[in-house]
């Protein structure tokens, strides 16, 4: 038995910059990409439940 | 016949296979998927087929053929190199290279940076402002981070910095988020309704319960600074609303048991929260690999009182149990990292650039000068072009489309190069990530009622 717990919205190489610099989310030591949201997403996801 | 057949073809693709409190998870690093599965498939999966039947190898064996199918299991490696950007998109201004605290496990030298203990000066500052703004290209939101030492020691600069960058960014149509970074000693009502109107994020240091705190985040007459913040830090929470904040503390070889101080923090009041394994060199302080496994204990245990919490209506955010499979950053950024020395540089008091705050005051970084406005391109390149896939030691490591490589400081500090990862900081950032992995499989289940 497998079950997808998670999978990416959409397979992204866009790189339009927008996202926020990974060193100034939270900790300036070890934060990482991962961590992060895509802003792009983010953003258009509030629209959407607006 | 059929386990020899899926033998060879796994091992040729990266299928990361965990075991979390009796739970079985499959981690698909080519499409960045997450399965959950029995411990017969999980056992099939890493090539053990003892006692399996051919009915029950054929079964997994179909599961696994759909979802390669579906492309979420042993999908492809996208390689795709970062696009080499000439726009600057994030200052740090070291906006004071002194503080009034003398943490004992400071990498900035307790604020001084192995020099003169100096302040910003605001035309300092607005020279950096003019440099982001004139290298920015067609970026239309840019970030500008105070950090020091402290940099509420020079909070006029701050401010006048912030209306100055304003002005300046709306002629170019143009906006920036700041985010302050303070311990938190200095704040006062109107720091407080300043940073609410202005700061898009303020991460204030707290390592957690006050003997752990006092022990390392002392004053400048040595005593401990807990008793001195906490109530500021808490007033400044209370009032920031829903606004982003981070409370970020460090966790030393002196307080293995950290989970004790992300809980301390959220048990506060607190519900954003960070707590880092130190970086430093100092031998009572520094992590070492023997406490590896006591550490991952540790996040093992602070995970299933994540969830406890969570369930209860109790939740809090704990920055590395953050990781968003389904709507993450995009393959570039996930290969191309922090942007250190590339898009993402530091200033420090006297205008000089280096690639990011870890690197300031070692010369041989040093980039240029924002009132020259020049960078050095070979400093440049080198950040550049490094990557994921410049990473040597993150071939075959599950975790590298999410942590990236780790950081460049951290890398260069350790191991004497930004490209040769710290084995220290893996180990850790694996542990952290299958916890994350656990706690959207427990989400998952929780909504759809099982359990």
């Amino acid at each position: 038995m497998i079950k997808t717990i998670a999978k990416p919205a959409e397979k992204k190489i866009t790189g339009c910059g927008e996202c926020r610099s990974t060193c100034q989310s939270a900790c300036k030591t070890s934060c990482t990409v991962g961590n992060q949201s895509c802003e792009r997403v983010t953003r258009e996801q509030k629209i959407e439940r607006k | 016949m059929f386990s020899l057949l899926l033998a060879l073809l796994i091992g040729e693709k990266m299928v990361h296979v965990f075991e979390y409190h009796g739970k079985h998870y499959l981690y698909d690093t080519g499409s960045g998927s997450l399965h959950e599965c029995d411990e017969k498939t999980a056992r099939y999966m890493k090539g053990d087929v003892t006692s399996l039947t051919d009915a029950e190898i054929k079964e997994i064996l179909s599961d696994v053929e759909g979802l390669k199918k579906e492309g979420l299991l042993y999908a492809e490696e996208v390689k795709t190199y970062p696009f080499k950007s000439t726009e600057v998109k994030a200052l740090c201004l070291h906006i004071c290279h002194d503080c009034n605290l003398r943490c004992k496990y400071c990498f900035a030298d307790e604020g001084a940076y192995h020099a003169a203990r100096e302040m910003m000066s605001l035309e300092t500052a607005k020279a950096a402002i003019d440099f982001l703004l004139k290298n920015s290209g067609s970026r239309k939101v840019l970030e500008v981070d105070f950090f020091g030492g402290e940099p509420l020691m020079n909070f006029e600069v701050v401010k006048q910095t912030v209306y100055y960058a304003k002005e300046e960014a709306a002629k170019l149509g143009k906006r920036f988020l700041f985010t302050t970074t303070t311990n938190g000693l200095l704040l006062t009502d109107e720091i407080i309704e300043f940073f609410n109107e202005e700061m898009e994020n303020v991460v204030l240091s707290l390592d957690g319960r006050k003997e752990i705190h006092d022990e390392v985040r002392k004053t400048v007459n040595g005593k401990g600074s807990f008793d001195a913040v906490i109530e500021k830090i808490k007033k400044f929470v209370r009032a920031r609303g829903d606004k982003h904040y981070y409370v970020r503390g460090t966790f030393t070889a002196k307080n293995l048991d950290f989970s004790k101080d992300v809980l301390f923090l959220a048990d506060n009041g607190f519900d954003s929260l960070s707590v880092e394994p130190v970086v430093t060199e100092i031998p009572d302080l520094q992590i070492k690999e023997e406490h590896l496994p006591i550490i991952e204990r540790e996040y093992e245990l602070l995970c299933d009182e994540y969830l406890r919490r969570e369930e209860k209506g109790e939740g809090f955010n704990f920055f590395h149990f953050n990781v968003d499979l389904e709507g993450g950053p995009c393959l570039q950024k996930r290969v191309s990292a922090c942007g250190a020395g590339n898009e993402y540089f530091s200033v420090v008091p006297n205008g000089d650039i280096y690639p990011c705050h870890q690197f300031a005051g070692d010369d041989k970084w040093k980039m240029g000068n924002v009132k020259e406005g020049v960078l050095d391109q070979d400093i440049r390149l080198q950040f550049a072009t490094s990557c994921l896939f410049t990473r040597k030691k993150c071939d075959g490591c599950f975790a590298k489309f999410i942590c990236s490589g780790g950081c460049n400081a951290n890398n260069y500090h350790y191991n004497g190069d930004i490209n040769d990862p710290y084995e220290m900081t893996c180990a850790m950032m694996k542990k952290r990530i299958e916890c994350a992995m656990h706690i959207l499989a427990e989400r998952k289940c929780r909504q759809s009622g099982e359990n």
